[in-house]
């Protein structure tokens, strides 16, 4: 009998998160005040984040200790079970060997509580009473509720009101977590009493919950807001997953040739990825994807260049891989992958040569999704299947090439509460959309005068 | 003038994560349409034309040109605000 799954020991998980800040060949450009042109501080975020978190956001050591009382929680779920895809190489009649690191055995489904467990433990050492965050859907909402409960704090979510009656299912889940989720706009703010007054039936909108969340968060001392992708200390969070995958890979005496992930705000895919990434510094071939949506190609097209983040030119510069603040990606079905912006960490390491960002169609995703549960059993969320349809992409090279490539992915969360989005795949509903190029050129020339990031070499 | 489709007819939206009607798309960026909404419901009816019946061309420029803020960049910015409104 195939041993399908590789199960770490609880006494192996890891006991440091991976910082690859000071091992990049180019280090990150700070972020430009878009008044003064002038570097922006880690301080700025002070108001909202507690004070070890900004320290994670610029440190410089390579490996920071996972706490005792988030490795505590990490056991409820991990280490995560890293699978060989036996079913899906069959029916792929591929040679290569498929392996998934499964994130969707965290209690609320994906990757997202290993950077909410964290940070809920270093609001609760730095005397945080609440956080708050804003949420769609209810996939960060939820796995926040749930990191607020094992430390004792209260989470406070801003939910979208729309998304509040239209999607009961993360809600509850938030609240039977202990969270108090609140439909936006609310009364609690003064961002959200001021649009009430002028529409009380307003069904909000994430603008509108970011504001009172953040409010929140400003207005007390004893609360904070968090954020669940893009920032460096999410990312370094996140790492325990490619920690993880490299020690299983080790007990079958595996390496990959290629790593795969789905990228949006970048965090989950980091986290597997950046310590491959590491190993690739240091010398190792292994070829490591970053999944994006070809409707929105802030990586494959974009060049890296210090971007105004809004039309009005009024907030932080910050570089990124980017098609300029004029850039409005055509829709997916995805909600996670659509950013404007791809983490700062990972477009530099796609600019150093590090990552290869690829681009895949939404209806090959959503095959490519049904293919994963037909095989191998598992329904995928909508943002895992743009690393699967990458993986079926990599095997079938394979297969042509007749090459028993080792390839590892993140199966970054279930699908399980997402499958309005299959009736509508399946229904024939959705459509594929790629940005036609004079688009691309008219967004990168909003751009061109912008100051450019130093690059080494260049 | 070209009609709405029914709050019977949902698509999924990207920002939130499921599936949602085109009057709450009409009207997410608060008085003014969610700048996506040229995009999500393309292809499904003529929702340009429906926009620029509606819109003057600067205000329909203003709407669908000005891009949605990253919220990474504009935390700074949602503070400041934040601080301004707590001080009125």
């Amino acid at each position: 009998m195939e041993a399908k799954k590789i199960l770490l020991p609880e006494r192996e998980i890891p006991r440091q998160w991976y910082n690859i800040l000071p091992d990049m060949p180019n280090p990150l450009q700070p972020p430009l005040h878009p008044g003064t042109g002038q570097p922006i501080g880690p301080e700025a975020l002070e108001p909202i984040f507690p004070m070890p978190l900004i320290e994670q956001e610029v440190s410089q050591k390579q490996f920071i200790e996972i706490p005792e009382e988030v490795l505590d929680k990490y056991l409820l779920w991990r280490p995560t079970p890293l699978y060989r895809a036996y079913h899906l190489e069959r029916h792929l009649g591929t040679p290569a060997r498929i392996y998934f690191k499964n994130e969707g055995v965290s209690p609320p489904g994906s990757h997202k509580p290993n950077t909410a467990v964290a940070q809920a433990y270093y609001n609760k050492i730095s005397g945080t009473k609440r956080i708050t965050t804003e949420t769609g859907a209810g996939q960060w909402g939820s796995a926040l509720c749930f990191a607020c409960n094992l430390f004792g704090i209260e989470a406070k979510v801003f939910m979208v009101k729309v998304s509040f009656y239209q999607k009961p299912y993360r809600r509850l889940m938030m609240e039977v977590w202990g969270g108090n989720c609140i439909p936006s706009p609310s009364n609690e703010t003064n961002a959200g009493r001021a649009i009430l007054e002028k529409d009380p039936d307003s069904p909000g909108s994430l603008g509108i919950a970011i504001s009172e969340a953040v409010e929140a968060a400003v207005s007390d001392p004893d609360t904070k807001y968090s954020l669940g992708s893009v920032l460096n200390h999410v990312l370094l969070h996140q790492t325990i997953i490619g920690l993880e995958a490299q020690k299983q890979l080790a007990m079958l005496g595996e390496y990959p040739h290629v790593v795969i992930g789905c990228a949006g705000g970048g965090s989950n895919f980091a986290g597997l990825a950046l310590p491959f990434v590491r190993d690739k510094i240091n010398g190792k071939e292994v070829d490591i994807i970053a999944v994006e949506p070809a409707s929105c190609p802030t990586m494959t097209k974009g060049p890296f260049a210090y971007d105004h983040g809004d039309t009005m030119r009024l907030t932080p510069l910050l570089p990124m891989h980017t098609l300029g603040h004029g850039f409005i990606p055509a829709p997916i079905h995805a909600g996670g992958l659509r950013y404007h912006g791809m983490a700062p960490i990972v477009s530099q390491l796609v600019v150093d040569g590090l990552i290869r960002p690829e681009a895949v169609h939404q209806l090959e995703t959503f095959k490519a999704g049904i293919t994963f549960a037909r095989s191998e059993g598992f329904i995928p969320a909508p943002e895992t299947d743009h690393a699967i349809a990458m993986v079926i992409r990599e095997a079938l090279k394979a297969k042509e090439e007749g090459k028993e490539k080792v390839i590892l992915f993140n199966w970054s969360g279930h699908g399980l509460v997402d499958l309005a989005a299959y009736d509508a795949y399946m229904s024939g509903k959705l459509s594929d959309y790629e940005l036609p190029e004079e688009e691309i050129q008219r967004a990168l020339a909003e751009i061109a005068n912008l100051p450019k990031p130093k690059i080494k070499g260049r | 003038m070209i009609p709405a489709p029914p709050d019977s007819f949902l698509i999924r939206c990207p920002k939130l994560g499921h599936q949602i009607y085109f009057s709450y798309c009409e009207r997410e960026g608060g008085s003014f349409p969610c700048p996506k909404a040229l995009d999500c419901w393309h292809g499904i009816f003529s929702v340009e034309e429906y926009f620029r019946e509606r819109y003057e061309q600067e205000v329909f420029e203003g709407i669908f040109f000005a891009k949605p803020k990253p919220k990474l960049l504009t935390l700074v910015e949602l503070i400041e605000k934040a601080k301004e409104r707590i001080k009125k």
